[in-house]
């Protein structure tokens, strides 16, 4: 993949992020807002222009990767619900990646990459 | 965690307060951005050296949770980062719809297959998020995740 494809996947991805976290900055509730903190902004952006790059095959295991890694997603949720708790969101919310490389790593390693 | 704030926020009705976004803070977005396009970095570069399998993990990695729950505890408390947490959990299981729908569909038609895989994390993240608030399963998973501490 060129650099500029590469660039142009940060920049997609960085704006995409930006788009989806000001739709959870107007909603409301709270729990309801929260739901666009895990929305598939990076995932749109990354597949799209691996679509136009490669073609509709080659981003298939783009896919599956990120289907192994939204277990990791969700593990990443509950363990930093637990850990915001007891450690506050800063500390809580990083410590919490490991459940996410715990669980996406693990399954990857199974599920064969 | 404020079991009472909790509950007043399962009462709220929901919408979008598009005001709201007048008070978006630009440094706020910067970081957002700088996170989201970092990891989106992190996936092609990846997906480059080990493989686009690898990479797609990271299509699904919690990058900018940790600054939205930390700005947020910052300026509306501890109950609220929770609450934005737990809804959180919700939208990574619509993830896994997004990725499964788009591996349906791809091959057949990109263009569709990614809006019909939005519209999937749409659909089940929104579905589950009216089936925990109005069944109460929000707060048994609160009272659940918060009993030993």
């Amino acid at each position: 993949m060129s650099t500029a494809l590469i660039g142009l996947k940060a920049l997609l991805g960085g704006f995409a992020v930006v788009g989806f976290s000001l739709i959870g900055q107007a909603g409301h509730p709270k729990r309801f807002a929260g739901l666009f903190s895990a929305a598939p902004s990076v995932a749109l952006a990354s597949l799209a222009i691996a679509v136009i790059d490669k073609g509709a095959s080659a981003t298939l295991p783009y896919a599956q990767g990120m289907l192994i890694g939204s277990a990791g997603m969700v593990a990443y949720g509950l363990v930093s619900l637990v850990l915001m708790n007891r450690l506050h969101a800063l500390v809580g919310s990083i410590l919490a990646w490991l459940a996410w490389f715990a669980v996406a790593g693990g399954l990857y390693l199974v599920v064969g990459g | 965690m404020d079991g009472r704030q909790l509950r007043d926020d399962d009462l709220e009705p929901v919408g979008f307060d598009w005001s709201k976004l007048r008070k978006a803070s630009p440094s706020e977005l910067l970081i957002r951005f700088v996170f989201g396009g970092g990891i989106a970095l992190v996936a092609a570069i990846s997906g480059s050296v080990f493989g686009p399998r690898f990479g797609g993990l990271f299509l699904a990695f919690p990058a900018v949770l940790p600054a939205t729950l930390t700005l947020i505890e910052k300026k509306e408390g501890t109950t609220k980062a929770w609450a934005d947490a737990s809804g959180g959990v919700l939208g990574a299981i619509g993830l896994a719809a997004f990725a499964f729908t788009a591996l349906q569909l791809l091959r057949a038609n990109p263009v569709v297959a990614l809006a019909l895989a939005l519209l999937a994390w749409l659909l089940v993240s929104g579905g589950l998020y009216f089936l925990f608030r109005e069944t109460g399963l929000f707060l048994k998973q609160d009272k659940l995740l918060t009993q030993s501490h």
